[in-house]
């Protein structure tokens, strides 16, 4: 479904993301790991279409996607959830919703918005203003409705966990795992806690200094020698 | 033709110096306060009219003006200051309303004091021709060149030398970090203004020596103004200049080569020949969006 | 919108009672005619701020073009007044669409850009002699025609064309403004990105706003034109298309629909009446002040204002 080849985003000197090549299919949950400045996000603005990348190739359906603003990504079926959470200002959390549905998908079905709301524990804050009353549990949550109001097929969650506790990651956690086979979404999740990405995805990849250095099971990954120097310090100046 | 056209070139770059002022003003206050004073324009034009008064009134060669001009748009601009600052939201928005009426406001008490009638000066000291190789010029035209080409230059070393100037440009470019080196924002604002004004108050003087000047012609400097910033893109003296002798130099082939009333449509078309082109401007920093 | 008895009274109110009252006072109603017309503008002029979040400072661009279309197409090529105006409206969209690579300007650069374009068009209309009649401008424009025998070229049929033409602008605004359109365009203010990233063509949304907003200022300059029957550019583009309609729009509160058409009202009418008998020449300066004095005081309008001192009067007592 989503093929990438060869995907380089340079901005002026800096090489942010280098030479990359993954697919995702629509049955997919691939974690993107790395450590901090890897190049995991920007990967996440290439696909999306905030950033343009300086080579390379993006396949989505078929559909040769380099081109394409970001709004028609979005309608294509490209979901995407901010690390720190973008609601709509002005707006209530259901108008939210709304307009990503009117405008991602070209129709609003509000049955389909409260299914959405009840799956993400959002129905009771539903009427709130979605940039000044909700916490940040809730705004997170507010990310990945919207991504899911515009009718994804594919679903990119940077960070969700970042920043929650205990309760809110458990929470997330069981969200996440019916989200796959409930909204029938491949997924790509950006996530640091390891335990996090065993338990949700089958196929991880590993990305250093902009470069994928690894790609595989959970388990082969986290035991490859090459991963484990790039967490712990060694990778190359 | 050719020495048409060359002197064309030649009285543009004369002009250019006091664009360049004029547009320097603008594009400082801007950075400093992310405001754009729309009554920019109106200040340079208060200040052409009290080198008038100063001729008219007093019967003095316009040069001696330069102190009560500074005196008088430099507290002009300093109100416009004040007045600014009061704005309690939406600064970017609300400010631009407020210096448009302000600039509204300019520009009627000129008519009223002045009424509407074109002027210029009547100092034939200012207007004798000086004879520069083949071309021709007024005294005034080159004098406030020279004027205008020594102030951008202590403007460079003031912004780059002095602890205010590098107190502005700090806040113009990272202004949370300026205030946690100690520096108090509100008060390079008002420096960044009066420093403006200083540069119209000149710039206005100018304006009156070598050109003619009318209530309504405020509204106009503040667009050339703002056109030479597009130009030169942000962050660069030397574009500024470079930008403003391209408008002068524009304006006066059109003139020389067209009609004089087409002028101001060059300087236009100019600007949008540049926003398709070259959104960042000549010399400017890129943008980043895809 | 559900009609209700607070609305149907004032339509009534407005399209009976007004004529009734000042339908004899030739003076008068040209004043109200006016005032209307400032209305018109100060209403567009609002919708591209409030929807498509731009402040302007050229709509006299789409004021002037707007007049001087129509009034050519009707001159010259012979099409009746009321098709014309509407094509003078289409006039100033096309005038617009050279203003959409300008859109992507930040705010205060938008701004002045847009005033440069206006600065453009009334050089093109005072230079393009053969078209638009140059400095010496157009006279004898065709006037409004007789529909079943009612003469809309009187004082009272102008003052009926114009306040239809308002109202069917405010409830234009009104649906763009309760629809999704309206909500999306409502969150780009702040978070474009978070609308673009769940579909919305945010730039096709804004200039979709500037093209209204231009045709409905468009159309209210050439009814203009063909109420007054003369134009020439120094009128057509003035100032005073801009100044006047952005005093009355914050005047009256510029993020309600209603509030920039009673403040064009108010504020025209106390202009003419009072203002210029005090300073005959020169008394935009008492908008000026009133515009600054609105900005640091009351940004929301001088209504809203007075809606929060009642209230807290209410309070108190």
């Amino acid at each position: 479904m989503l093929q990438l080849k060869n995907i380089s985003v340079r901005f002026g000197g800096l090489t942010a993301v280098n030479n990359v090549t993954l697919a995702v299919g629509t049955q997919d949950v691939v974690g993107l790991v790395g450590p901090n400045g890897a190049g995991k996000t920007t990967l996440f603005n290439a696909i999306s279409g905030l950033v343009r990348p300086t080579s390379g190739q993006i396949t989505f359906d078929g559909a040769d996607v380099m081109r394409a603003p970001m709004y028609k990504r979005a309608r294509m079926g490209i979901g995407r959830t901010f690390q720190v959470p973008q609601p709509m200002h002005e707006l209530t959390v259901r108008q939210n919703l709304t307009v990503a549905q009117r405008f991602g998908t070209g129709s609003v079905d509000q049955n389909k918005i409260d299914e959405i709301l009840e799956f993400t524990s959002l129905a009771e804050k539903a009427t709130r203003n979605a940039a000044t009353e909700l916490a940040l549990t809730e705004l997170k949550a507010l990310e990945v409705a919207k991504a899911l109001a515009t009718n994804p097929k594919l679903l990119l969650l940077d960070e969700v966990f970042a920043g929650l506790e205990t309760t809110g990651k458990r929470h997330f956690m069981s969200m996440l795992k019916n989200l796959h086979e409930k909204f029938s979404v491949g997924i790509i999740i950006i996530e640091h806690d390891i335990e996090t990405i065993s338990n949700l995805c089958q196929r991880v990849a590993v990305l250093n200094f902009g470069e994928l250095i690894a790609e595989g099971t959970p388990e082969e990954v986290f035991r490859d020698p090459a991963v484990i120097k790039s967490y712990t310090g060694g990778g190359h100046a | 033709m050719t020495e048409l056209v060359l002197q064309a070139l030649y009285s543009g770059l004369l002009q250019g110096g006091s664009y360049a002022l004029i547009a320097l003003g603008l594009a400082l206050v801007f950075g400093a306060m992310k405001v754009i004073n729309l009554a920019h324009g109106e200040l340079v034009l208060l200040s052409a009219y009290v080198a008038y008064s100063v001729e008219s009134g007093l019967g003095w060669n316009p040069i001696f003006a330069i102190p009560i001009a500074l005196v008088v748009v430099c507290l002009s601009s300093v109100m416009v200051y004040f007045v600014v600052g009061r704005i309690k939201k939406d600064r970017e928005i609300n400010s631009l309303i407020l210096t448009y009426g302000i600039g509204v406001i300019l520009t009627n008490l000129i008519l009223l004091i002045w009424k509407a009638d074109v002027r210029s000066t009547g100092s034939t000291w200012m207007q004798e021709a000086i004879v520069v190789g083949p071309f021709y010029s007024m005294r005034s035209e080159v004098l406030f060149f020279v004027v205008s080409l020594v102030m951008m230059g202590g403007l460079w070393w003031w912004l780059s030398r002095s602890w205010y100037g590098r107190a502005v440009r700090a806040v113009s470019s990272n202004r949370d970090a300026a205030k946690l080196m100690g520096i108090d924002p509100g008060y390079t604002e008002l420096v960044s203004f009066v420093v403006a004004g200083i540069l119209a108050a000149v710039a206005g003087v100018a304006l009156f020596s070598y050109g003619v000047v009318s209530p309504a012609y405020g509204s106009v400097l503040t667009v050339k103004a703002f056109i030479i910033t597009v130009l030169a893109g942000i962050g660069s003296i030397p574009g500024v200049l470079i930008g403003a002798v391209l408008l002068g130099v524009a304006e006066a082939l059109t003139v020389t080569l067209a009609s004089s009333a087409l002028q101001e449509l060059v300087g236009m078309g100019l600007f949008l020949l540049v926003l398709f082109v070259m959104p960042s401007g000549l010399f400017g920093a890129k943008g980043r969006r895809g | 919108m559900k009609p209700n008895k607070t609305i149907i009274v004032m339509l009534l109110a407005v399209y009976i009672a007004v004529p009734l009252a000042f339908g004899r006072d030739n003076y008068v109603m040209s004043l109200v005619v006016a005032s209307m017309v400032i209305g018109g503008i100060a209403l567009s002029w609002a919708l591209l701020g409030n929807l498509g979040g731009m402040v302007s400072f050229g709509h006299a661009a789409f004021f002037g073009v707007g007049a001087y279309a129509s009034a050519i197409l009707s001159m010259k090529f012979g099409v009746p007044v009321l098709v014309s105006i509407l094509l003078g409206g289409v006039g100033a969209v096309v005038a617009s669409l050279a203003m959409l690579p300008v859109l992507r300007l930040r705010g205060p650069y938008f701004a002045l850009a847009i005033l440069a374009y206006a600065h453009i068009f009334r050089i093109l209309a005072t230079q393009w002699t053969s078209v638009t009649g140059g400095s010496g401008g157009l006279s004898n424009i065709p006037r409004l025609p007789e529909i079943f025998g009612y003469d809309l070229s009187s004082k009272t049929g102008g003052y009926l064309v114009i306040l239809t033409i308002v109202l069917v602008f405010a409830a234009i605004y009104q649906y763009i403004r309760c629809s999704n359109y309206g909500l999306a365009l409502r969150a780009m203010h702040e978070s474009e990105d978070a609308t673009r990233v769940v579909g919305v063509n945010s730039t096709l949304l804004k200039g979709l706003m500037l093209l209204v907003s231009a045709f409905m200022c468009g159309v209210v300059g050439a009814f203009n034109a063909h109420y007054i029957n003369f134009l020439e550019p120094d009128y057509a583009f003035s100032g005073l298309w801009v100044t006047i309609p952005i005093v009355a729009a914050i005047f009256g509160g510029y993020r309600t629909i209603t509030g920039p058409i009673v403040g064009a009202v108010v504020v025209y009418l106390v202009d003419q009446l009072v203002f210029k008998s005090i300073i005959p020449s020169g008394h935009q300066l008492v908008l000026g002040v009133l515009l600054v004095a609105m900005i640091i005081f009351s940004p929301d309008g001088l209504l809203s204002l007075l809606r929060k001192l009642t209230r807290r009067a209410h309070v108190a007592a």
